[in-house]
């Protein structure tokens, strides 16, 4: 059993509120040496998480330690729609739009929210 | 708590084997050898060391005399195995023979207690005895000299009585030696009180001196209670085997040995904090006490 789909709720008082996501979860062969493969199926709007779904998130990559566990990740996950980090973007669009106009940006991600994270 | 030697003679051996062989003047041209080899880690078990004398580091008090409000005394609990001694100094200085001796003797005489054998026994250093703190500046009890290592309070645990012997006897068996020297600072707290601060404690067995440390998870990890329901005693990587290895320099004990195997081919990062992991080191607890 090395692949799994899950939910993450979007957090409270972040632009994804009330949003249910789902993610595929893999665990390579190495797992726990190597990092968990994490990737959104639902469309978000996200700085840091491009139209693949792919995340940037460094205990992914090179931060990665044997002693994170799937639901310490997807903790890390959810902190990551908690605060958004456009300075070190995997999607510039989305990026730019953060840096240039938040406020416009958080609106977006809030109805992709209402429109692809609805849980139906 | 586990011991190391505080000077650990295999440090210098990890890197750059093949140093030193006079041949880098003769061959300016030879370019640079791609990547010196990772370091080597070792795995290693710990070194068993008793000590017969225990200061607990965190039981070190200094009150106000009760009969002399100007003076202070220091109290502490002990763990003894054997009879012995105890000495207080302040402002000690340690000599080349490990020796110590006060700076100031004439603000204060070191004071030596003898005890008895007994663990957990409450030591109280007798009235009249004591230092008048107010005597020096704040700023020089709250940290050790720089450079000479002096530190502004300095107690000696010695294990054995003192008795004479023969040279023959002497011949014959070499006297062993086990001391525990704890140096401290004296911090005022808020409230104008002072507090010990243990910065230092060093095991001296038979001449070797040994750093005392704590080992970062060690307390929930003997072999004996183990529960396959308590997440603190499990290995942080395979979460089901118990942790017995301690990484070093970094002193977290969170995994297993066969983890500890698999760790060092993979990534060379202790998992808790990530700093790079130099040795490791089996621990076996046991709760058994001797």
């Amino acid at each position: 059993m090395r692949y799994f789909n899950v939910m993450i709720l979007g957090p409270t008082q972040s632009p994804y509120e009330g949003g249910v996501f789902k993610l595929e979860l893999f665990l390579p062969e190495e797992y726990p040496m190597a990092a968990p493969k994490v990737r959104f199926l639902t469309k978000i709007y996200h700085p840091n998480i491009d139209k693949l779904g792919r995340i940037c998130l460094d205990i992914l990559k090179d931060k990665w330690s044997p002693a994170l566990q799937i639901r310490t990740v997807l903790l890390s996950i959810q902190a990551l729609l908690s605060a958004p980090n456009p300075d070190d973007p995997l999607s510039d669009n989305i990026a730019k739009h953060w840096k240039a106009n938040e406020a416009e940006a958080v609106e977006t991600a809030k109805e992709w929210t209402r429109v692809y994270a609805s849980g139906a | 708590m586990m011991v190391r030697p505080a000077y650990n003679p295999y440090q210098h051996h990890h890197y750059y084997g093949n140093q030193g062989n006079g041949w880098v003047g003769m061959r300016p041209f030879q370019p640079l050898p791609p990547q010196p080899p990772p370091p080597f880690v070792d795995h290693q078990s710990a070194k068993k060391i008793r000590n017969d004398v225990n200061v607990q580091k965190d039981s070190i008090r200094v009150e106000v005399d009760g009969e002399n409000s100007e003076c202070h005394v220091v109290s502490f609990t002990l763990d003894a195995m054997v009879d012995g001694s105890i000495t207080i100094f302040y402002f000690a200085k340690e000599g080349a023979d490990h020796k110590f001796s006060p700076l100031y003797p004439d603000a204060h005489t070191p004071v030596k207690l003898q005890f008895q054998k007994g663990l957990g026994q409450k030591i109280l250093q007798p009235s009249g005895t004591g230092i008048d703190l107010n005597f020096f500046a704040v700023d020089d009890l709250s940290k050790p000299s720089t450079g000479e290592d002096i530190f502004p309070l300095v107690i000696v645990a010695e294990a054995g009585s003192e008795t004479l012997l023969t040279e023959e006897q002497v011949n014959q068996h070499p006297p062993t030696s086990n001391a525990q020297i704890t140096q401290a600072v004296l911090e005022k707290n808020s409230a104008g009180c002072f507090q010990v601060k243990v910065i230092k404690q060093i095991l001296s067995v038979d001449g070797v001196r040994y750093e005392l440390r704590e080992i970062y998870g060690i307390g929930n990890s003997d072999k004996e209670s183990f529960d396959d329901n308590d997440p603190g005693k499990e290995c942080v990587i395979c979460m089901s085997e118990p942790k017995d290895t301690a990484i070093l320099p970094c002193r977290h004990m969170c995994i297993c040995s066969e983890c500890a195997k698999e760790l060092r081919l993979q990534t060379n990062k202790c998992p808790i904090c990530r700093q790079p992991i130099e040795e490791l080191i089996g621990i076996k607890v046991t709760n058994s006490s001797q």
